[in-house]
């Protein structure tokens, strides 16, 4: 069984800031993600490159050590991933990078994904059929 | 080397794409080594011995980075530090479990299990909580 963490922004932001008041929510799940890896369950986290972008996540800036160092891989936004996006944009509106997040929910072949999101029913719209976990933060 | 230095390039590492390989002269159990070879032709849990041997270092090598980095940040930023309880709730949002939505019960669960149990797992916690929350036979 394999599992995939998608991160939005708002995840992304909480987790860079120690300051913000969502930090040590998110930290719990990279913190859970860290102990299931090392008892060897197959799970990933992942952030959308659009979601980097929107969050300002730069890896080659000093404040964003911490995440870099996660082992938080970029899912990029590459030819099919992005007709999927624009096909999840023009359907519901939503933004470029939840449409992208949209985008590596509907093309994952997990078996389970879990989304760490500020924003549950867009994150639920863009997932279409695919079912999902949903991790409010 | 400095613990963040090593952290570093360890990730560095991880992620190159560099596709060249080692013959290396690492010596492992006869048997460890029979039992990869037996379940990769059996069961094919992986495209070779190698792969397997691989892909479990790698998997372990991300689980050691993550957790010096996590670690790390809970040295420089005590407040971070997730508690059992926290733990437990963000395990049950990234399962998805039906105890997710009643975090108090888990912190309690997470409360009484840390009395006996100092080093039980957020995993422990939420088998606890779903025990207590079975109707008595």
């Amino acid at each position: 069984m394999t599992r995939l963490v998608v991160l939005d922004n708002e995840a992304v932001q909480a987790l860079q800031d120690p300051a913000h008041p969502k930090h040590r929510h998110v930290v719990s799940h990279a913190q859970v993600v860290a102990s299931r890896k090392r008892r060897a369950v197959a799970i990933q986290v992942v952030v959308p490159t659009t979601v980097r972008v929107e969050a300002g996540w730069d890896r080659t800036s000093p404040a964003w050590v911490f995440p870099n160092r996660l082992r938080i891989a970029d899912s990029p936004l590459d030819t099919a991933s992005a007709n999927i996006a624009a096909s999840i944009r023009n359907h519901t509106g939503v933004s470029v990078a939840d449409s992208h997040i949209g985008a590596v929910i509907q093309s994952a072949h997990d078996d389970q994904i879990t989304v760490v999101t500020s924003d549950p029913v867009d994150m639920r719209l863009v997932a279409g059929d695919k079912d999902i976990t949903v991790a409010a933060i | 080397m400095e613990a963040p230095a090593v952290i570093e390039r360890i990730g560095e590492l991880l992620d190159g794409s560099e596709l060249g390989t080692s013959n290396t002269s690492m010596r492992i159990p006869t048997a460890l080594r029979d039992a990869a070879a037996l379940a990769v032709r059996e069961l094919g849990i992986a495209p070779s011995a190698t792969a397997l041997t691989t892909a479990a270092l790698r998997a372990t090598l991300e689980a050691v980075v993550m957790q010096a980095a996590l670690d790390e940040h809970y040295e420089q930023y005590p407040q971070a530090r997730p508690d059992l309880g926290d733990l437990a709730i963000a395990a049950a949002e990234l399962d998805g479990h039906p105890l997710a939505g009643q975090p108090e019960r888990l912190r309690q669960a997470a409360a009484e299990i840390a009395r006996n149990h100092p080093e039980a797992s957020s995993d422990d916690v939420l088998l606890w909580a779903e025990a207590r929350a079975l109707p008595a036979a």
